[in-house]
């Protein structure tokens, strides 16, 4: 439980600001996938890009927590 | 903090893990009166004014799917970022200065995780009665009574929540129109989406995590010590006027003014015992100062064995005169210099703002090309964006080289809150420059208001 707060709460707060970083620099409309303009509408291009901000942030803390695990925890 | 010592950690964390709901008993008082004050005051305004109109739009309204965001008469666009990088530093150092002041301000009366959690346990109480009847319901088996008190809570709860998922993204799309489109269920996948994220978060925090967010999520809750000095005012639990504590201290006259009635701790949100000193779980809600005034008053002893204090002042014994005097220390002033200085630097930016933005972007199919009568033309591209909500015309005009001009009638318009992108064609006499780069200015300035008016510099390619 506290781990799965440490991995999803912080890198939600970072992976919001990303995304307002981000999307303030970029029009959705301009964005290409793999080469094609994009069909979606701005608000699913921001859900979207919101989740994948929130998830590499997550994966971040989650790589923070496994490589955080003292000796006691390895050689158990 | 602890932070060193695995015994102490584990303390901790097992604490956490056998997380016990706590039952905090209501409290009336000075104190709670003000958070009440405040709750009504930011619902108010946050439930209220997305429903407000101006100029036939909604007064705030962050259009996100049209890139621009409409505060009364301001639209912003993105290139304005700048304003709102200043009102997060705003934002940041207000709450330094009035950490700096009267510690966790914001955390006892304004943050929404209070002011939920507040709204939420008011419910809880009207439904399932005072913090005994809480308790003892906890304690009950499951029974048809027991399920339906929950039930109508939770569905309480969860309107609640509905309701603010559904305010908080009636800023970024129209709010009249969701609120038709919620009638029909027509809303659009994405709007639902958030509402429904949004009103389970605030479901979820202030109906289950409570004190937990502020205790194990907050970032806040851990570095609003750095901002504390020794004449910052912090919720005080007069030591010596209270100790030594004892039930029957009426009686006895050798013991303390703390009659150890366990208030004080029975009100706290977060379940911690003030009296023993200061510690990070503790918002500032001052719960503990109202219930303690309560009892002061029953037993006749002066209120405010727990007050709002100072080291200072509980050190010196300062009198409230002397505690106050010293609010105004070097770090305050510094805070409050720097904060009316950005203060007032925006807002003079922003009365002065011209509502117009223009970029101009050289067209690179084409660098430069000789066109009839042996004149050498560049063509660029102007996004002229009008950022007043009125339709307005502008005049280009070009400079920089003798005899430069632009062929035509440059006369461009440009509808309210709307940007053009236009192509000019730029052109310059036959041997008036040498072959190279030139500095070129464009002028774009508003038929029917010379103030309205930039200069966008570009260049001037000659091969
Ligand atoms: S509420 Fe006041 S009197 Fe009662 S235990 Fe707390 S400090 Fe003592
Ligand atoms: S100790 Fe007092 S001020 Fe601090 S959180 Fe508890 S009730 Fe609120």
């Amino acid at each position: 439980m506290k781990r799965t707060i440490w991995i999803l709460w912080p890198s939600f707060i970072v992976g919001g600001l990303g995304e307002v970083l981000f999307f303030t620099v970029f029009d959705p409309h301009e964005l290409y996938l793999f080469g094609e303009p994009s069909t979606l509408s701005r608000m699913a291009v921001y859900t979207i890009g919101f989740f994948l901000c929130w998830a590499f942030a997550a994966a971040s803390s989650a790589f923070t927590c496994f490589l955080q695990g003292g000796s006691r925890e390895i050689n158990r | 903090m602890k932070t060193s010592g695995a015994p102490a950690d584990l303390v901790e964390q097992s604490l956490y893990e056998v997380r016990r709901t706590i039952h905090p008993r209501a409290v009336r008082g000075w104190f709670a009166a003000w958070r009440w004050a405040l709750v009504w005051a930011t619902q108010l305004v946050f439930y209220g004014t997305a429903w407000l109109q101006w100029n036939g739009r909604q007064v705030v309204l962050f259009d996100i799917a049209q890139r621009k965001f409409y505060i009364f008469g301001l639209v912003f666009w993105p290139q304005d970022i700048i304003y709102l990088t200043v009102l997060l530093i705003i934002s940041a150092l207000s709450l330094f200065l009035f950490t700096a002041v009267a510690g966790r301000l914001w955390c006892g009366y304004a943050c929404p995780q209070t002011v939920y959690t507040e709204i939420f346990m008011w419910l809880e109480q009207k439904i399932e009665g005072d913090r005994v009847a809480r308790l003892r319901l906890e304690a009950a088996p499951l029974s048809p009574r027991k399920f339906a008190l929950k039930a109508v809570k939770h569905g309480a709860w969860i309107a609640i929540g509905l309701w603010t998922g559904f305010t908080f993204v009636g800023y970024f799309t129209p709010i009249r129109e969701l609120w038709d489109a919620v009638w029909i269920a027509a809303t659009g996948p994405w709007e639902t989406f958030w509402v429904l994220f949004y009103g389970f978060a605030t479901y979820g925090n202030a109906g289950w995590m409570r004190e937990q967010v502020c205790k194990h999520m907050c970032p806040y809750a851990r570095f609003q010590s750095a901002m504390f000095d020794n004449d910052t005012l912090i919720i005080t639990y007069d030591r010596e006027r209270g100790e030594p504590r004892g039930k029957n201290a009426i009686s006895r006259p050798g013991k303390g003014h703390c009659v150890d009635c366990n208030i004080c701790v029975q009100v706290c949100p977060t379940g911690i015992d003030i009296r023993e000193g200061l510690q990070y779980e503790c918002i500032g809600c001052a719960a503990c100062i109202d219930g303690c005034d309560q009892v002061m008053e029953k037993v006749g002893f002066p209120k405010g064995l727990i007050r709002y204090s100072t080291i200072t002042a509980m050190e010196r014994k300062l009198t409230r005169a002397q505690m106050f005097a010293r609010a105004f220390r070097p770090r305050v002033l510094v805070y409050s210099a720097v904060l009316w200085i950005i203060i007032i630097s925006a807002g003079v930016a922003l009365w002065n703002r011209v509502p117009l933005k223009v970029d101009v972007i050289r067209d690179r199919a084409a660098i430069s090309r000789e066109v009839e009568g042996g004149m050498i033309e560049n063509v660029y591209r102007l996004q002229i964006m009008n950022t007043s909500e009125a339709p307005r015309a502008y005049r280009l005009s070009v400079s920089g080289i003798s005899g430069i001009r632009i062929p035509g009638e440059a006369v461009i318009e440009v509808e309210g809150a709307a940007s053009r992108m236009v192509p000019v064609k730029v052109r310059v006499a036959p041997g008036a420059v040498a072959a190279g780069t030139h500095r070129i200015e464009f002028g774009i300035e508003s038929t029917d208001d010379t103030s309205v008016a930039v200069r966008e510099k570009s260049v001037f390619i000659v091969r």
